[in-house]
């Protein structure tokens, strides 16, 4: 297990090594944001390009900046958006906001989400179930910024009962903070929750039927016993590693979520990034979420090994 | 069981539900904010609070919302507009501008209708010391004819300090101008004091040390040759010439230099399929007999030498310390005036141990991390920095140790009540990014913003809202329209365009284009796709003032007005001789004549061979699609095609070009639009320019000189002859030349005379009536169709209100400055409260 750990961190490094290259070459590649003709200014801008070494060949600029990474965590300055900036210090400012909303809203809806999935799996063809599963579509086509503005206009506008906007400051653990992101973490969960029982409902229904439940059931167990002792422990096998997965997919998801909430975290920071044409911030952010995809992958998949025995990872038997 | 089961599950969701709603009772930031003004609210004071406890003083707070929050307000380095948002309150100029009232009148100027301008972080006027720099100091090259506008002292306040009470004296001024020019810091800002009207002396030469000076060899090739010139000294403008850019590399991966020598032969720009070579460049286009020749007089360049390097501050830049609180400035052009001043309302200066502290290098390149933060800022303006959180929230304070709250200048008498009062009522900015227009405006409907600009979808509910402010801003659109006949042909040429069927060569017809120019109602085109904005008439717009003095604009003047009335064709003698009554009568839309055009053009376009009629019905062949040249698609592009499409078609009924005009979306070109159109590739599009308010003619510019011009591709102003009588001479030379002379150069007519018409050197009636016919002529190549006057409209929270309602091209509306309260806090979140949270304007 420990030689299967270490393999798939090495693979996950080089991995991370040729995206990392690829997205540098073609990062490098796309033209620099245009400067205005027959400004006097753009001269200045020119000279601290040649002097950051645009000019270079790629692969040279590409080594430049992953010795700068590996030995100093130098992912360089921000030449637009933070001009002069050290790009790692803004990408750390940031993350605290980004993680904590996302943590918050994987919290919400893992309770709710199964929840709701075991309901409709043991009313199973009945109005509960139609209902559930009817809701859980109609959630999950719905992208998480149209609940957005939904939320906004209904709890924040008309209700009064949440502020429009995150609370300014880094206090992340305050209640007043937790209330602020509340709009954001709702807007964020509904997805999720639906996506999570929908992969309860569909696993938990099949084990259900499983001629072990029966068994379960002849020697004497009650069905809330079979299903909780049982049931629900094999459905886990499906449904923990789908939450790594989920932190993924709300991570992705956060990026327009952040902007409307203004949340100053990473997702908003990428954006403005791929818009502004800074690079090294860029560079940094595509890294970041690789990285979080990556790591991600190896942790569902060793996952599965903790939660079901009989899974073995690395065996050449 | 199952039951019970059913009942543990629903006790989890409710469990998590209020997990998620457990805080609404909360009361948000902003509710919380009136509790902490007891005064206005007593009924909320604890009750053990003795009933004698002194009042505290109402605040007042102003709530905005900026898109982008600015990253770096450093004076040196800033580059946007985002960026500069935090400069008006922490910040003060030389000089500043203030409306004209009782206090300060203004001769024959009612008060808050003009302004006057007060030394602000300066004590006196500057005084002009142009003869005795000359003599006493030679190394700054003053012209020996110069008797003044070159070199000032100014006095500076001594009651300035940072926001920490470090004084701000002459050492400071003179250590920042230093820093900003320093050449290894390459600082943004640096040319701000050294390429425009502001030109410090030896502030160029200072800042570009090291580097290397192109000119532009002014003559043909050939003519450059026959005067002994080599080949191998001559460089061809890349970037400009061939429209590239660093992204074209060569083989290497080395990017392409603006400058390419003529006999390299590296190619750049396999990567984008677009290769070339200097030589290539040369032999084909610009050399000696080459097809572009006549290029090369602005695309070759030749080096002319390279900055000198180890130059001595002290004994280079015109900027130096006379006195503990005293500078001299000494200028490399005259500056003198109202320009004078207005230049000098920005202020470079720097808190030293700050921004020392905040610059670093690394592998050459210097930073500086010096206003980026609180503990990096230090004001010296009415306000200080006291939070900030970046892409989130700043908040200013009243900056306690500005001089302007004890000097007793800093007062206003209002219009309304004659009282006075002091300037900057608001005690707290708080600033906040909101990036969403809709959540912009729920907030503000909550009370919780103190302006909103509306949308386009807001209109039909805003228009004629009390609380609804208009403000004019510069910029023109004009319909763009492709008359590059070589690209055109080669577009019908492809082997994809079927010239039985379609057709783009009727663009190049006069008629046809004048046809178009009289289709669009433009007030009504203004409404439909973007209502903040209004019809615009010539290519110079409604807020552009000739005279600072008065604030009188050009397109008030009779000359701007004839000359809409030589493009549109109306004859004032229609209209008893009243010029403002034919103006008025102006709308873009003639639909009779423009039948008439088409119908002209037709005739034109069958005997030219653009198109056929081969059935005989009158009606040509060919349909003309006008690819719109889209930067990317929107709602506003949408609009704007289906107006363009529906009126055309309504027009061209019963015409030879019934439904065979035709708008159509090109794929999105993000910024290379503008190239598309430049180089034929594309037919229209709505384009603007804008440039100083206060300088109209420095516009003439854009529209003559092949840098900037959309059209100049097939409109070669050197070839454009326009003559005027000027002081009861004839004087006749191509439109480029007169525009240079409108802008202060020194050209030479085809009389052999020479002419300068800039500014201070001619009277401004004849600078007006030799704009006004650049504008007549430009107009008149039907390239430019103006379309909007560029303008915004916001709403304005019912807690304040504006000093004047009226929009001053330079004051605004008064700003932060003049802003007053109806409500302080407190009484405003009563107010919303009552109002049930939701207000309506």
């Amino acid at each position: 297990m420990g030689k299967y750990i270490v393999k798939r961190i090495f693979l996950m490094l080089f991995t991370l090594l040729v995206i990392t290259l690829i997205c540098f070459v073609l990062v490098r590649m796309l033209p620099p944001a245009e400067l205005p003709l027959n400004d006097p200014h753009t001269k200045i801008i020119e000279l601290r390009r040649e002097a950051a070494g645009y000019n270079k060949p790629y692969l040279v600029q590409f080594w430049i900046f992953l010795k700068n990474v590996v030995t100093k965590f130098d992912w360089g300055v921000s030449d637009k958006l933070y001009f002069g900036q050290d790009v790692a210090a803004i990408f750390l400012t940031k993350l605290p906001a980004t993680v904590i909303v996302n943590l918050y809203s994987i919290i919400l809806s893992i309770p709710i989400g199964i929840a709701l999935g075991v309901w409709a799996a043991l009313k199973k063809n009945t109005w509960i179930d139609y209902t559930i599963s009817t809701l859980t579509m109609i959630v999950i086509s719905v992208p998480s910024f149209v609940y957005a503005f939904i939320i906004q206009y209904v709890l924040s506008f008309k209700l009064g009962w949440f502020p429009f906007l995150m609370k300014a400051g880094t206090d992340w653990l305050s209640w007043g903070m937790f209330v602020s992101m509340l709009p954001a973490v709702l807007s964020l969960s509904f997805t999720v929750i639906a996506g999570f029982t929908r992969t309860t409902r569909a696993e938990l229904t099949e084990v259900l039927t499983s001629e072990f439940m029966l068994l379960a059931r002849t020697k004497g167990l009650t069905r809330a016993q079979a299903t909780v002792r049982h049931a629900l422990k094999n459905c886990a096998v499906v449904v923990v590693p789908a939450i790594f997965g989920e932190f993924i997919g709300i991570m992705a998801g956060s990026l327009v979520i952040e902007k409307i909430f203004a949340i100053p975290g990473v997702g908003n920071l990428y954006l403005n990034a791929i818009n502004g044409r800074d690079y090294n911030i860029f560079m940094l952010d595509s890294c970041f979420y690789t990285a979080i995809g990556l790591a991600a992958g190896i942790v569902v998949d060793i996952s599965y090994g903790f939660i079901d025995p009989r899974i073995r990872m690395g065996s050449k038997k | 069981m199952s039951k019970n089961l059913s009942k543990l599950l629903a006790l989890v969701l409710a469990l998590a539900m209020l997990f998620a709603l457990a805080a609404c009772g909360e009361k948000t930031p902003a509710a919380e904010q009136p509790t902490e003004q007891p005064a206005e609210q007593p009924a909320e004071q604890p009750a053990e609070q003795p009933a004698e406890t002194p009042a505290e003083p109402a605040t007042y707070t102003y709530q905005d919302s900026v898109s982008t929050m600015a990253t770096n307000w450093n004076p040196h380095t800033y580059q946007t507009t985002d960026d500069s948002y935090p400069a008006d309150f922490l910040r003060a100029g030389l000089y500043s501008f203030w409306f004209n009232d009782e206090l300060h009148p203004v001769e024959g100027k009612e008060p808050y209708t003009g302004y006057v301008i007060v030394p602000e972080m300066a004590a006196s006027e500057p005084v002009d010391v142009t003869e005795q720099i000359k003599a006493e100091r030679p190394e700054f090259n003053i012209p020996e004819s110069a008797t003044a506008g070159y070199a000032y002292t100014i006095d500076l306040n001594p009651n300035a300090v940072w926001e920490d009470g470090t004084p701000i004296n002459a050492d400071t001024y003179v250590y920042s101008m230093k820093q900003l020019l320093n050449p290894d810091l390459l600082n943004y800002r640096a040319t701000d004091y050294y390429a425009g009207d502001l030109c410090i002396a030896g502030a160029e030469n200072y800042a570009l040390q090291g580097q290397l000076e192109y000119s532009p060899i002014g003559v043909s090739t050939s003519e450059f040759l026959a005067a002994g010139g080599n080949v191998e000294d001559l460089l061809v403008d890349a970037y400009d010439f061939w429209n590239a850019d660093a992204s074209y590399t060569d083989a290497e991966g080395n990017a392409l230099p603006q400058y390419v020598s003529v006999t390299d032969e590296t190619v750049y720009g396999e990567n984008v399929d677009d290769a070339f070579s200097g030589k290539q460049l040369y032999d084909e286009y610009l050399g000696a007999g080459a097809a572009y020749e006549a290029y090369s007089a602005d695309e070759l360049y030749t080096i002319t030498g390279q900055y000198e390097t180890g130059l001595d501050y002290d004994t280079t830049v015109g900027c130096f310390k006379s006195g503990d609180y005293q500078i001299t400035l000494v200028f490399g052009k005259s500056l003198a005036g109202f320009n004078l001043l207005y230049n000098l309302s920005s202020n470079w200066i720097v808190k030293e141990d700050l921004y020392e502290a905040n610059l670093s290098e690394s592998n050459g390149v210097w930073s500086s991390t010096y206003n980026t933060s609180v503990e990096t800022t230090s004001s010296y303006g009415p306000y200080k920095l006291v939070t900030y959180q970046a892409d989130k929230f700043m908040k200013f304070e009243k900056n306690e140790n500005w001089y302007g709250w004890t000097d007793g200048k800093h007062v206003y008498v209002d219009p309304e009540d004659g009282e006075t009062y002091p300037m900057y009522q608001t005690d707290i900015i708080e600033t906040e990014v909101v990036a969403e227009a809709e959540t912009r405006k729920l907030m503000f409907l909550k009370g919780e913003l103190m302006t909103y600009g509306l949308q386009a979808s807001d209109f039909a509910t805003y228009r004629n809202s009390d609380y609804v402010y208009f403000t004019p801003s510069e910029t023109i659109f004009f319909l763009i329209l492709n008359g590059y006949k070589q690209a055109i042909e080669n577009r019908e040429a492809a082997a994809d365009f079927d010239t039985a069927t379609a057709d783009l060569q009727m663009l190049t017809n006069l008629n046809f284009r004048k046809a178009i120019a009289v289709t669009y109602d433009k007030e009504l085109f203004a409404s439909t796709v973007s209502p903040s904005r209004s019809g615009g008439y010539g290519i110079i717009g409604n807020a552009y003032i000739y005279d600072p003095d008065t604030g009188a604009r050009y397109r008030d003047t009779d000359q701007a007005k004839k000359a809409l009335c030589a493009f549109y064709s109306v004859n004032v003698d229609d209209f008893g001789g009243d010029l403002d009554a034919a103006v008025a009568s102006i709308t873009g839309y003639d639909p009779e004549t423009a039948k008439e055009l088409f119908a002209t053009a037709f005739a034109e376009g069958l005997e030219a061979g653009y198109i056929t009629d081969a059935d005989n019905d009158g009606v040509s062949d060919q349909t003309i699609t006008l690819e719109y040249s889209m930067s990317s698609d929107s709602d506003f592009m949408t609009r704007t095609i289906d107006y363009l499409n529906e009126k055309m078609a309504e027009v061209t009924a019963g015409t030879p070009f019934d439904g065979k005009i035709k708008f159509a979306k090109s794929a999105p070109y993000g910024n290379d639009w503008s190239n598309k159109i430049k180089a034929g590739l594309a037919d229209t599009v709505l384009g603007g320019w804008s440039g100083s308010a206060l300088n109209p003619f420095g516009l003439t510019d854009l529209y003559v000189n092949p840098s900037y011009q959309y059209d100049g591709q097939w409109f070669v102003s050197d070839d454009v002859d326009m003559t005027l009588e000027v002081e009861g001479e004839e004087i006749t030379m191509d439109i480029h030349r007169w525009s240079d002379a409108l802008n202060g150069a020194t050209v030479t007519a085809d009389n052999g005379k020479d002419y300068c018409f800039g500014d201070g050197i001619a009277d401004v009636e004849t600078r007006l009536d030799i704009l006004a016919a650049i504008e007549t002529v430009i107009l008149g190549t039907y390239d430019y169709l103006p379309m909007l006057q560029d303008a915004s409209a916001a709403l304005l929270s019912k807690q304040v209100f504006y000093v004047v309602d009226e929009y001053n091209p330079i004051m605004g509306r008064g700003g932060i400055q003049y802003l007053k309260y109806n409500y302080n806090d407190a009484d405003w979140a009563a107010y919303v409260a009552a109002e049930g949270g939701e207000l309506t304007y």
